[in-house]
């Protein structure tokens, strides 16, 4: 051991011994974390710095081109503001998300408690129901577009079937309906990944408590809502979050499906964002629509995940 | 010094090399229309190749798809990037130029202006500057059904209103589940009534900026044809949904409905979808005038190109005299002059002589920089309200409001 100890202090000095001790020991974590952080800096932090600003000024496919922006204040607000489809967009954005929400969660935790059950041939269905999920969402829109076909679409030829309506009806083309048919189209896509956080989340409830629940005489209900469901709650406030936001986030199906339409009847804050910014090409306006919505997601994340803190707290 | 010495004669031997290729070879990015490139045979490769081959220097094609081109070249060039050539719709012009995006090539054109045909020319001016040349031009007309025609009980295609909307009515039927007309939504929708109102004798936008759509013209015009939904029933549902051309031409190509609007680029889906359509293609019926649209695609330079003179050979080869035949290859129609006498007509496919027989009653849609804002937003919501039963004159009332806005009047 002495006679190694000697020959390691002999170690020839590097260019990285700068790192080995003081100050270069010190900046060493940071260097190492630098490349990251430049990219988060590029990719996240600049952009939405970048978006949040663009509200503020008047930027337009004209403005954009040579470069002077003016500083407009809150004028791109109020322009917003005084658009009647923002009043639309917004109210339906609730509907939207409240129903998607409420929807996906519970459907995800029934179906989560059935697929829990260890029977043969569990893992075809369990497999099965991911279907929607694991198709492309362009090619779920579209199939559901042509489903919804007022005149060859199979979901009219089941409901006259079933006598459930008399006559075909346009339920993407009729103000009435199109929200509520492209809500469908995204519960289903949407409920199997909650099914699949919900369903990880069960197979750790340890059985020993169930069984002692069991033992106890608590009913079907009573375990549920005693016993499992505060088990698995941090994975059902993480199931909500994201759910949450992806349902804000949800571009694609009301797209593909009604560009927003028929009238603005299945308008959502994002797509009028979108309008803004590509049809009308007023980016201002469409930066002003996204930052509100970033601050309210923001806004209601926060609060949602305090709330679970505080509960996990009691 | 040696060190000198050495690295400047590897910078005078590359300069030599640089110099042995042909003088101002440039590269030129050039984006058309998805469907101009579609296969790798596409007649517009073998063009370029010739394009090459004469000047030296090299074309990098990219095809766009036509919905998503003018978002694209907005979002490319407006951060500075972006083709150097690009092919637009005639209606987009003005937006881009007005935003400073295309290159003025009023200078390089007027010298060759008398090869174009005035109509389609005139669709890449915007205050007076040339900012794009015509490489095809095109206009709607109707396609009837023949098979469905006949089984109603009428002998010719319709010429006039009042035939339209007999023979509309007249192929109607309900229980069989066969309709008269089948007709776009929203957007595309508002593209196929634009010809009526202009039919009616009203303006959309003339000339001198007044704004014609709450006349009672244009309110006769967008009464018309929605009744043929609304009072008739004599256009399917998708008419309430349809936001692309696909979904306009499925009820057509399925012989569920008897008589199309669309200019030539429904040929190829229409034999695609059923080689066995027994169709006609006949110039749009007449209300008080004759009127179509004009479309088509024009090629434009980036403001901001760093090859702007190779851009312009390039706008200039394949916009020339070639394009009659380049065109053709592709059934469609050149904008030369020489591609419009009555020997270039007789020479076309029999498909294409109705778009070049009505080609003089072509009007081009308001060359206004707010005009896709005041298509979609405006004419989508006008013929989405229509098709819903709202009483037309208000609809058209509000819409005149709304146009005269964004225009700032």
């Amino acid at each position: 051991m002495n006679a190694r100890a000697p020959r390691n202090q002999q170690l020839r000095r590097t260019w990285s011994s700068v790192f080995e001790t003081g100050t270069g020991a010190r900046i060493y974590p940071y260097l190492m974390v630098l490349p990251a952080i430049i990219i988060v800096v590029g990719v996240v932090v600049y952009p939405l710095v970048s978006g949040v600003m663009s509200a503020f000024y008047d930027v337009t496919l004209r403005t954009l081109n040579s470069g002077d922006m003016a500083f407009v204040g809150l004028r791109n607000f109020e322009r917003v503001f005084a658009d009647p489809s923002f009043g639309i967009a917004s109210f339906n954005t609730l509907v939207w998300v409240v129903l998607n929400v409420v929807v996906q969660l519970s459907l995800g935790l029934g179906l989560a408690l059935l697929l829990h059950r260890a029977i043969p041939g569990i893992g075809f269905f369990r497999s099965g129901i991911l279907v929607p999920w694991v198709v492309p969402s362009v090619v779920a829109v579209l199939t559901w577009r042509w489903m919804y076909d007022p005149s060859v679409g199979i979901v009219n030829e089941l409901l006259v079937r079933w006598g459930i309506i008399d006559d075909y009806h346009p339920w993407l083309g009729d103000t009435a309906t199109s929200l509520y048919a492209v809500t469908v189209e995204s519960i289903w896509k949407g409920t199997p990944f909650v099914m699949l956080l919900l369903l990880a989340a069960l197979q750790l409830v340890p059985r020993s408590i169930l069984e002692a629940a069991s033992m106890d005489g608590a009913s079907g209900w009573r375990k549920l809502w005693h016993v499992i469901l505060p088990q698995i709650r941090v994975s059902f406030a993480i199931a909500a979050v994201l759910t949450f936001i992806l349902t804000v986030n949800n571009f694609n199906a009301i797209w593909l499906m009604t560009e927003g339409g028929p009238l603005n009847s299945s308008e959502i804050l994002f797509t009028l964002a979108y309008k803004y910014g590509f049809q009308r090409y007023d980016l201002g306006m469409a930066s002003a629509v996204a930052t509100m919505l970033f601050v309210g997601l923001v806004i209601a994340t926060t609060l949602y995940l305090k709330l679970i803190q505080a509960k996990e707290g009691e | 010094m040696r060190h000198f010495l050495k690295y400047s004669t590897a910078a005078a031997a590359l300069a030599a090399t640089l110099g042995a290729t042909p003088a101002f070879a440039d590269n030129v990015v050039l984006w058309v229309n998805a469907p101009l490139a579609s296969a790798p045979d596409a007649p517009i490769y073998a063009e370029l190749k010739a394009f090459e081959a004469e000047t030296g220097h090299t074309v990098e094609i990219q095809a766009v798809p036509h919905m998503e081109m003018e978002r694209n070249l907005f979002v490319a060039m407006s951060g500075g990037a972006g083709p150097d050539v690009m092919a637009l719709d005639i209606a987009w012009v003005a937006g881009l130029a007005d935003a400073g995006l295309l290159a003025d090539v009023t200078d390089k054109s007027d010298p060759i202006a008398d090869q174009y045909q005035p109509g389609p020319l005139s669709a890449g001016r915007f205050k007076q500057r040339q900012y794009a040349m015509p490489l095809y031009t095109n206009n709607v007309a109707l396609y009837v059904n023949n098979k469905m025609l006949a089984e109603a009980g009428i002998d010719a295609a319709p010429k006039t209103w009042d035939e339209f909307q007999a023979a509309a009515i007249a192929m109607t039927d309900k229980d069989a589940g066969t309709f008269g007309l089948t007709f776009g939504g929203s957007r595309v929708g508002a593209f196929q009534l634009y010809p009526f109102i202009w039919q009616s004798g009203a303006e959309i936008i003339a000339d001198d900026g007044t704004v014609g759509v709450d006349s009672p013209e244009a309110i006769e015009a967008v009464q018309f044809i929605s009744g043929l939904y609304t009072e008739h029933q004599a256009m399917p549902a998708s008419v309430l949904t349809a936001n692309s051309w696909d979904e306009v031409n499925a009820p057509f190509i399925q012989e569920r409905a008897g008589m199309l609007i669309s200019g030539d680029w429904a040929i190829g889906a229409l034999n695609n979808g059923n080689p066995d359509l027994d169709y006609s293609i006949v110039p749009l019926p007449a209300g008080k005038e004759a009127a179509t649209v004009i479309g088509g695609y024009n090629l434009a330079i980036n403001a901001n190109s760093g090859v702007s003179d190779a851009s312009w050979e390039l706008v200039e080869w394949l916009t020339g005299p070639r394009s009659v035949e380049l065109m053709a290859q592709y059934n469609r129609l050149s904008a030369q002059a020489a591609a419009a006498t009555d020997e270039a007509i007789a020479k076309l496919p029999e498909e294409l002589q109705p778009f070049m027989m009505q080609a003089s009653a072509g009007h081009a849609r308001p060359v206004v920089a707010q005009w896709s804002q005041i298509h979609s937003d405006v004419f989508g919501t006008v013929w989405d309200s229509a098709l819903r039963g709202e009483p037309i004159d208000e609809v058209m009332t509000q819409a005149a409001t709304q146009i005269r806005q964004i225009l700032g009047q």
